[in-house]
C-alpha cells in the first residue's frame, strides 16, 4: 500500500478515464486544466507555540497543518575533528586546525539538525508511504546545504528544527503536494529568537519575539524573501499528456508519476555569475532561476488496479474461453491477447517508462514561467509575516 | 516549577486570575472542513483541538495490527457486529507542548484516551442504526494547556453532531481540581472547575462527562491521589462545569444551523425525518 | 525506548583510531581518487539458488577497490512465494509484493540496530517500485511475495577519517545494488517478468584538486571524490527501453538541462552493464 489507498474504480470506469485524460487536450474530472493546480486558502502564524506554523486547504477538503519548532541543542564534535592529536602542537594548531577544517565540516552542519515527521490519519507512523513522503520531503529540504548552514549558531551550538507535519483530513488524495506547499509556507514564517552572544560561547538570545528574525530572512526594504524553501510537485504522464498535481482518481490511470522537488536558485552565491549570464539570453522571458533538488517515482495505483475482460475473451459472452491458466501460459497465442491493448478495455500499464517521457515530465517543471513559477507566485501572495 | 497555591488563600485567584467556578474562555467551530462528514474545532483556553469524522462508512481493510482498531481505540466488533464500530485515533501534534515531544502511536496515555473516548461515544451515539459499519473519529491536538481529555470529548461530539450521527443527547465534559494537594491535608480546601495545565500537574483532578442537561455521567476519569471527602464537590463542580460546556457547544450549533438556514443548504440532515430514531 | 529482548553492542558509533603515521598518511590518501574510467561500473559476482529454503534467492557481490580496509556492498536476496495470501486479507487481482531491505547491524561504520530504520523502509519502498514494473502481477492473483534483502556489508571506506556525511550517496548505491539482486532472485523463484531490471548509479562529483571541473561518473565511491554534487539511480528495463524507478537527488541548476539528461543517460549505461552480469549469471543457472 504505497502511493495510494486502495481506489474503487471499476475497470470500465478506469479505461474512461484513461481515454479522456489522453485527448488533446485532456478533459480532467474536475474540469481543470493539465496544469492547474487546485485551489487552495491559506494561512501562516496559526500557533503561537511554534516558531513558525501554517495550515492549507485545498478546495477538495484536503487539509494539512504544519508545525516547526526549534530547539538548541550542542553541536556533537565530528571524531575526526579531535582525532589528530599530536602531542606539541596541540594548543597553538588547535585554532588553526579548527578554523581551517572546524569551519568547513561544522559550517556545513548534519543532516540530523532537521526532524520531519509526517502524521497521517488511519497510518502508523512507520508505515512505508508515511516514512516514504517524510524522507521525499526532508530531502529535498537537505538537498542543497544551504539550509542547514542556517542553523548553525556557533561552533559548539545549533537550532535543531522539529518539523510535524499533519494531515488533519482523511487522505483523499495523494497528499505530496498539500504537505510540501504547507511545509513551505510553515518554514517562510519560522523565526528564531535573535542571537545576543557572540562567538562560541554559551549562546542566550533576545526575548523579544517581535525583533526575532525570520529563518528565510527578508529584504529589509522590500520585504521581499530572498530566498525560498523548496517545493515538491507531483506531475504525472497519461497517453502522451502531462497532468500536473493529479487527483486519487487520475493517478489511478497513471503511467508513470513522479514527485520533483525544485528550488528558488534567484539568489544563490554560487551560481551568481551563470544568473547574469541567463538574464542576458533569456532576456525579460519573467519566471524564476529554478534549480532541480530531487525526484522520485511514486509508484502508480494504476499497477494495482483490477483489469478489465474484453468481450472476445468474456464466456458470458458465449466466447470460448481457454479455462486452464497453465495451458495459457504456454501458448502464444494467449500470452498475445493477455498484452494486446483493447479499445475500451483497462488493461494496468506493465514495465516502466520512457526515459524521454521522465526527461519531458522534469523538463516541464523546470521550465520558466511554468507551473513551478505560478506556485511559488501564488505562495509569494501569501501573508507570512 | 512548582505551582505557588500559597496565594490562592489570600485573593481567592488562581494562577491566571480566574475564581474557583470560572471556566477559560471555550471557542468552538463546526464544518471546518470540508471533505470530511463531520468536524470541529474546539479551543479550551489554550488547549487546542480538531476533529474529523468519518463514516458510518463500510469498515476499511484492516491493516497489520494497528490499522483497524485504530491503535487500541476501536468498540464493537465492526465488519460482523449489529452495531456500528467507533474507531478513535488521537495524535498529540510534536509541536502541541511547550518542550516538544514526540508520541509514538503506541503511546499508553494516548491509547488510553482513545479507549476512554470510544467507550464513552459508543454509549451515547446510536450505533445500532448502523450495523457492520465503522465510525472513524480522528483527533488532531495542536496546543496542550490541560482538561486535553475534556476538550477531546467535546470537539468528538460537535462533530459527531455535525456528522448527523444520531445520538442520545450532547456528551460534554469538564475537568475539576481541589485547590491543595493531597499532602496538604487541607481541610478547606476549595474545588477548582477546569484545570489548566501548571494545576493539572500540581493539583489533584479528575475528568467528568455528563449526557445532556442530566446529571447522568458517562465517564469519570480521576489519576489522582485525593482525599475522599473532597471528591463529592469536586465532582459537583465538574457536572456543573458539563452544564455549562453544554450551553456554550448548543450555541455554536444553533447558530452554526441559522446560518445554514440562511445559506440555503440544509439538505444534509432531511435523511434524519425518515430514519427509525428509537 | 530501549529494545529489551536482544542483546545489543555499544550505542553509537564504534570507529577504530586511525593513528597518524609518516609513512601511511600519503599512501592513505594517495588511495584516494578513483582508478576506474567515468564510465565503467566495479566488477560484479552475482550467483543465484544461494538458499536452498527459499523458492528464489540471490547473492551479488561487487569487487573491492583494493584498498585495505574498503570493501565492497555484499547483498543477499530471498524471494518466498509466490504463495496464497492469509485468509483475513481483502481480495486482490494481483501479486502482492512487499520488498525489506535491512542492513545487517554491523554493515555499517555506524551500528544499525535490529528494527528497521527509516532510511531501510524508504528503500525498500523504492524497490517495490522498481520490481512492481518488471514482474507480471495479473498472472498471480490472491497471491503474494515476499522479498528480503539483507546488506551484509555496505560499501563504506573504514579508512576514510573524514565523516563526509556521505551515508545518503551510499544509499543509492546500495539501492541499485537491491533492485539487481531482488531481479536475479525473482527469476530464480520463477515468477514472470516483462524483463530482468536491474539498478545503475551515476554521480556528478567533483574531484579534489584546485581547478577540476565537476565530471559524470557511473557507480561512484563517494569517499573516492572531493565532493558528490547530484547522484541518480535507474531501474532499467534494457530489452523495453524503460525505467521503472528513477531516484534523483542533488542540487543541479534549471538552466542546464542536458546535465540531467546526461545524468539519467549514464545511469541507464550503468545499468545495462549491471544487466549484462544478470543475464550471464541467470544463464549459467539454466544451463
Amino acid at each position: 500500500m504505497t502511493s495510494s489507498q486502495q481506489v474503487l474504480l471499476s475497470p470500465a470506469e478506469l479505461s474512461y478515464l484513461h481515454s479522456s485524460l489522453s485527448l488533446t487536450p485532456p478533459i480532467r474530472p474536475d474540469g481543470r486544466s493539465p496544469t492547474q493546480y487546485r485551489p487552495l486558502s491559506a494561512e501562516t502564524g496559526i500557533l503561537p507555540g511554534t516558531n513558525g506554523s501554517a495550515r492549507i486547504c485545498f478546495a477538495d477538503g484536503t487539509e494539512a497543518i504544519v508545525g516547526v519548532k526549534a530547539e538548541v541543542e550542542k553541536t556533537k564534535r565530528k571524531w575526526d575533528d579531535d582525532a589528530v592529536y599530536t602531542e606539541n602542537s596541540h594548543n597553538d594548531d588547535e585554532e588553526q586546525q579548527q578554523d581551517g577544517r572546524g569551519e568547513a565540516s561544522n559550517g556545513n552542519g548534519n543532516s540530523d539538525w532537521v526532524e520531519l515527521t509526517v502524521e497521517i490519519p488511519g497510518y502508523r507512523d512507520d508505515d512505508p508511504s508515511t516514512v516514504f513522503l517524510a524522507q521525499m520531503l526532508s530531502e529535498a529540504l537537505l538537498a542543497d546545504g544551504g539550509f542547514i548552514k542556517k542553523l548553525r549558531i556557533n561552533r559548539r551550538f545549533h537550532w535543531k528544527l522539529y518539523l510535524d507535519i499533519l494531515l488533519i483530513s482523511p487522505p483523499l488524495s495523494y497528499p505530496l503536494p498539500l504537505l510540501s506547499l504547507t511545509t513551505h509556507l510553515a518554514l517562510l514564517a519560522t523565526r528564531l529568537p535573535r542571537l545576543k552572544s557572540e562567538g562560541d560561547e554559551d549562546p542566550f538570545f533576545d526575548d523579544d519575539w517581535a525583533a526575532a528574525p525570520y529563518l528565510y530572512s527578508r529584504n529589509p526594504t522590500t520585504k521581499r524573501i530572498a530566498e525560498r524553501p523548496p517545493v515538491t510537485l507531483l506531475v504525472m504522464a497519461v497517453g502522451g499528456n502531462i497532468i500536473f498535481d493529479p487527483s486519487k482518481e487520475e493517478l489511478a490511470v497513471a503511467d508513470v508519476a513522479l514527485a520533483v522537488s525544485i528550488g528558488d536558485a534567484t539568489t544563490s552565491q554560487r551560481s551568481q555569475g551563470e544568473d547574469d549570464r541567463m538574464d542576458v539570453d533569456s532576456g525579460n522571458s519573467g519566471g524564476r532561476n529554478l534549480k532541480l533538488l530531487s525526484i522520485r517515482t511514486v509508484d502508480p495505483p494504476s499497477r494495482l488496479t483490477p483489469p478489465g475482460v474484453a468481450n472476445a475473451a468474456n464466456s458470458a459472452y458465449g466466447h470460448a474461453q481457454v479455462v486452464n491458466t497453465g495451458a495459457n501460459q504456454k501458448m502464444p497465442e494467449a500470452r498475445q491477447t493477455e498484452s494486446e491493448a483493447v479499445e475500451g478495455v483497462w488493461k494496468p500499464p506493465r514495465g516502466g517508462a520512457k526515459a524521454i517521457v521522465m526527461g519531458a515530465l522534469v523538463q516541464k517543471v523546470l521550465v520558466r514561467g511554468g507551473v513551478a513559477d505560478e506556485v511559488l507566485d501564488a505562495l509569494e501572495g501569501v501573508d507570512t509575516s | 516549577m512548582p505551582l505557588d497555591t500559597s496565594t490562592y488563600s489570600l485573593a481567592l485567584l488562581r494562577v491566571d486570575g480566574r475564581r474557583w467556578n470560572e471556566l477559560r474562555r471555550i471557542h468552538a467551530q463546526i464544518r471546518t472542513q470540508a471533505a470530511a462528514d463531520g468536524s470541529s474545532y474546539l479551543e479550551m483556553g489554550h488547549t487546542k483541538v480538531m476533529c474529523v469524522v468519518t463514516g458510518p462508512s463500510e469498515p476499511g481493510p484492516r491493516r497489520g495490527g494497528a490499522g483497524g482498531t485504530g491503535g487500541g481505540g476501536g468498540v464493537g466488533a465492526g465488519g460482523q457486529s449489529k452495531d456500528a464500530e467507533v474507531v478513535v485515533n488521537i495524535v498529540i501534534a510534536g509541536f502541541s507542548s511547550v518542550d516538544r515531544k514526540r508520541r509514538g502511536r503506541g503511546d499508553k496515555r494516548t491509547l488510553e484516551m482513545q479507549s476512554t473516548l470510544a467507550n464513552t461515544l459508543a454509549a451515547t451515539l446510536h450505533t445500532h442504526l448502523f450495523p457492520h459499519s465503522q465510525i472513524n473519529i480522528s483527533l488532531h491536538v495542536l496546543s496542550q494547556d490541560g482538561s486535553l481529555l475534556a476538550a477531546l470529548i467535546n470537539a468528538a461530539t460537535l462533530a459527531c453532531v455535525d456528522a448527523g450521527i444520531p445520538m442520545t443527547d450532547y456528551v460534554t465534559a469538564c475537568t475539576a481540581g481541589s485547590t491543595s494537594t493531597y499532602a496538604a491535608n487541607d481541610e478547606g480546601a476549595d474545588p477548582l472547575l477546569d484545570l489548566n495545565h501548571q494545576e493539572e500537574q500540581e493539583l489533584p483532578g479528575l475528568t467528568v462527562a455528563t449526557l445532556g442537561d442530566s446529571d447522568k455521567v458517562v465517564a469519570l476519569v480521576c489519576e489522582s491521589r485525593v482525599q475522599i471527602s473532597r471528591l463529592e464537590g469536586m465532582l459537583a463542580v465538574g457536572v456543573d462545569g458539563c452544564k455549562q460546556v453544554r450551553e456554550i457547544l448548543d450555541q455554536v450549533i444553533k447558530a452554526q444551523g441559522q446560518k445554514m438556514i440562511l445559506d440555503g443548504t440544509v439538505d444534509k440532515g432531511t435523511g434524519l425525518n425518515d430514519m427509525d430514531l428509537d | 525506548m530501549a529494545d529489551r529482548r536482544r542483546i545489543n553492542g555499544p550505542p553509537g558509533s564504534t570507529i577504530p583510531p586511525v593513528f597518524e603515521d609518516d609513512a601511511g598518511q600519503p599512501e592513505i590518501m594517495n588511495g584516494k581518487g578513483r582508478d576506474r574510467a567515468p564510465n565503467t561500473i566495479r566488477k560484479m559476482f552475482l550467483k543465484t539458488g544461494v538458499t536452498p529454503s527459499a523458492s528464489g534467492s540471490a547473492y551479488l557481490e561487487f569487487e573491492d577497490s583494493g584498498k585495505s580496509g574498503v570493501s565492497g556492498l555484499k547483498l543477499s536476496c530471498t524471494v518466498h512465494g509466490p504463495r496464497s495470501l492469509p485468509r483475513s486479507s481483502p481480495f486482490s487481482p494481483h501479486i502482492v509484493l512487499s520488498a525489506h531491505i535491512k542492513y545487517a547491524p554491523f554493515a555499517t561504520k555506524q551500528r544499525r540496530g535490529y528494527l528497521r530504520d527509516p532510511s531501510e523502509r524508504d528503500l525498500g519502498t523504492h524497490l517495490e517500485t522498481a520490481l512492481r514494473g518488471a514482474i507480471i502481477a495479473d498472472r498471480w492473483p490472491k497471491s503474494g511475495v515476499d522479498i528480503i534483502i539483507s546488506i551484509i556489508e555496505g560499501d563504506q571506506d573504514r579508512e576514510t577519517s573524514k565523516s563526509q556525511g556521505d551515508e545518503t550517496w551510499d544509499m543509492m548505491n546500495a539501492l541499485s545494488g537491491c533492485i539487481t539482486v531482488a531481479s536475479a532472485a525473482l527469476a530464480d523463484a520463477g515468477i514472470d517478468c516483462v524483463d530482468t531490471v536491474a539498478g545503475g548509479v551515476a554521480a556528478l562529483v567533483q574531484d579534489a584538486g584546485e581547478d577540476s571541473t565537476p565530471r559524470i561518473v557511473v557507480d561512484p565511491i563517494p569517499s573516492d571524490h572531493e565532493k558528490v554534487l547530484g547522484a541518480c539511480c535507474i531501474a532499467y528495463l534494457p530489452t523495453r527501453d524503460e525505467v521503472t524507478n528513477l531516484w534523483f537527488k542533488g542540487d543541479l541548476p534549471a538552466s542546464d538541462a542536458g546535465l540531467y539528461t546526461q545524468l539519467v543517460e549514464n545511469g541507464m549505461q550503468a545499468s545495462r552493464n549491471a544487466n549484462r552480469v544478470l543475464v550471464e549469471c541467470l544463464g549459467e543457472a539454466t544451463s
